[in-house]
């Protein structure tokens, strides 16, 4: 008997110190209700495994933290649809604000998105689309045209004729399929030849590998068009390695600030485009929608391109290439 | 008579001998280089150059697979390798990049961090009694979380983020040029080295060293070796130490060759590994095998990707021939009369 007695004891001692810490606090709550921001905005990013994405979620940080009247909660959903699905509900029933949703995919986050717009909370989608209509505004770049304009620039370039090797990005993706096609669109009419294709997944180590590949094949190769910054970086390692980088240009997409924007002031790409996140955008148009204000329900990012003119200042848009 | 007597040792002799599993190894390699031969792209698979390159992208597979065959021959698996080489390369290029550490001082301690998480499933899967495929599952999230957290998502590159939020660039530093350099009159990479050398530690663990006799009998029967006095729980978790300080190692080769640490590096690179050892003759089930075996198990899984990279073979088909060419190396080894 004793035995029980000395946990209910115990249990009770618990209890009080317990209710005893929350009345201390009260007045730090206090002044905790006074910063409390006006809005919280809920944001499911699709998969933080990719840095474009880490760098999309960090402008919406960013964007975030010069304004107090809003609260952005952030969560992952490593790259799984039942997951990020799952989020999205949690976000509902947490009654938030506002949505912000990269989708990882059009038809499994179609009927969590509708759901929530059903309900009132205004959604923003972010670079990846939804089925239907059921959504406030949509925010992305075209990857179609930001391919095009390489292709365009590789013309311009190498003056109309060339061999050149394309590395795509994973080629079940639309982003690797887009960035193809768009180029492929670009270098249309030209007398430029691509003499090496092969998919490096979007990874570094894969498109060394077929770089070289490439390279042991074939001895004139003017050009590398890779779908992503860090596959241009690696067929240029390749290239080095063999000493033949000099006789080779490398262009990349993508030109996030730490990794194709570095490589082109390194003199190791020549170029990069840059496939814009929208993370800023994104918090602006929250903005508006929580002010009230009406906002167009798509918008369009434009995209730079970055080349050793360029670097030093902000790049230049794309549309040059298209008049 | 006499002659057909000795027609009759001969085949017995050459039975007994295509029986061995080095001779069924090289013998599967044969076969893969002997397709190379015939889809040579243009003569490009007879340059000394793409046999180079091969062996240069095999190196970091195969230091992994060097820690695996220990681990496979006690008749467990570390699933957790590809998520150690993640973390160290990550953490070596913190060190040396970012922090500016003198290379010996960055490369001792990756080497001791690779240690480190080696012994601890070691000791997980010895003292808990915990499958080695959960304990190194575990590991393996575990590691790849905590490289995400060093590094804060983003690689660790020559691209340095500075205070007031721009990006300046910094030179590589000389460890990462050496290592990702080549020798002999540009005819072998500096990695293929290091790999030749893990094989030949683990050649001397295996076949010199008493320790090598305690790894085959835990392997062979985990009671029977308790009961005649080996000392099972060094040897486990040494095994697990050894795997992750070869992981420790080629994330340090990682790092260089890409000149920045990928907190995503060595995704999936344990089934590479894993498929290297097998494929090589090394029994999942433990007790048999050997590092020779897995030599010849990454010259047959490297010279297979490199024969469909240089023939520029679609991802589709490639992934179904990769498949099917490692059941029929597999089954190969197995058959037996």
């Amino acid at each position: 008997m004793y035995k029980y007695l000395n946990i209910f004891i115990i249990c009770l001692v618990l209890l009080v110190s317990c209710t005893g810490n929350k009345d201390v606090p009260q007045s730090k709550q206090e002044s905790r209700d006074a910063m409390k921001p006006n809005w919280i905005i809920g944001m499911s990013q699709c998969n933080l495994g990719e840095p474009w994405r880490v760098q999309m979620n960090r402008d919406i940080k960013n964007a975030a933290e010069e304004n107090p009247k809003i609260k952005v909660i952030f969560k992952d959903a490593q790259n799984d649809s039942l997951k990020q699905r799952a989020q999205i509900e949690e976000f509902i029933n947490a009654d938030v604000d506002l949505l912000i949703v990269s989708p990882k995919e059009a038809a499994p986050m179609t009927p969590p998105i509708s759901a929530a717009y059903d309900r009132g909370i205004p959604v923003i989608i972010l670079d990846r689309r939804i089925l239907g209509d059921k959504y406030t505004c949509f925010i992305g770049a075209d990857n179609k045209k930001i391919g095009k304009a390489a292709g365009l620039w590789v013309v311009e370039r190498l003056e109309g004729k060339g061999k050149i090797v394309e590395l795509k990005g994973l080629m079940t993706s639309t982003p690797g399929q887009d960035r193809h096609s768009g180029f492929r669109e670009g270098l249309s009419g030209s007398d430029i030849q691509v003499i090496f294709e092969a998919d490096m997944k979007w990874l570094e180590p894969e498109a060394r590998k077929e770089m070289e590949s490439a390279l042991a094949r074939f001895d004139q190769i003017d050009l590398v068009y890779a779908h992503n910054d860090p596959g241009a970086h690696g067929a240029y390692l390749a290239a080095k390695a063999v000493g033949r980088e000099k006789d080779i240009i490398f262009i990349g997409i993508d030109a996030l600030p730490h990794e194709g924007q570095i490589y082109v002031k390194q003199r190791i790409l020549e170029a990069s485009f840059e496939y814009p996140t929208g993370g800023k955008e994104a918090v602006q148009t929250a903005l508006a929608i929580l002010n009230g204000e009406k906002v167009k329900k798509e918008i369009t990012l434009p995209s730079r391109i970055f080349t050793e003119e360029n670097i030093d200042s902000v790049g230049e848009d794309i549309e040059q290439y298209f008049k | 008579m006499d002659k057909h007597k000795y027609s009759k040792k001969t085949i017995t002799k050459l039975k007994r001998l295509s029986s061995l599993p080095v001779v069924r190894a090289l013998a599967a390699l044969c076969f893969v280089v002997f397709i190379g031969m015939i889809f040579n792209a243009e003569g490009a698979f007879f340059k000394w150059d793409t046999h180079r390159d091969m062996l240069r992208h095999i190196s970091v597979f195969g230091i992994l697979a060097c820690g695996m065959t220990l681990v496979i021959i006690t008749a467990g698996i570390d699933l957790s390798v590809g998520s150690i080489l993640g973390l160290t390369a990550v953490l070596f290029s913190l060190f040396s990049i970012h922090l500016g550490w003198s290379p010996f001082f960055a490369i001792l301690v990756c080497l001791l961090a690779g240690l480190g998480c080696g012994l601890t499933s070691g000791f997980i899967i010895d003292r808990f009694k915990i499958q080695p495929f959960i304990a190194t599952l575990a590991m393996m999230v575990f590691a790849r979380g905590l490289a995400k957290w060093v590094s804060g998502g983003q690689k660790i590159s020559t691209a340095v983020l500075h205070p007031d939020g721009t990006y300046k660039y910094v030179e590589a530093p000389k460890v990462f040029n050496f290592i990702n350099s080549k020798i002999f009159n540009e005819n072998l990479a500096v990695v293929t080295l290091i790999f030749l050398g893990s094989i030949l530690i683990c050649w001397v663990i295996l076949s010199k060293l008493r320790w090598g006799r305690h790894i085959y009998a835990v392997g062979g029967n985990e009671e029977a070796s308790k009961l005649s006095g080996i000392p099972v729980t060094a040897t486990k978790l040494l095994v697990y130490g050894v795997s992750g300080f070869f992981c420790a190692i080629a994330g340090i080769c990682q790092a260089a060759q890409e000149i920045q640490g990928d907190p995503e590096a060595g995704m999936t690179y344990e089934l590479t590994a894993i498929a290297i050892v097998v494929i090589g003759g090394t029994n999942l089930m433990g007790g048999t095998g050997g590092i020779g075996l897995t030599f010849i198990g990454a010259m047959t899984i490297g010279y297979l990707e490199k024969i469909l990279s240089i023939n520029a073979v679609g991802e589709a088909s490639r992934l179904m021939l990769t498949g099917v060419i490692i059941v029929g190396a597999v089954l190969f080894q197995k058959y037996r009369k």
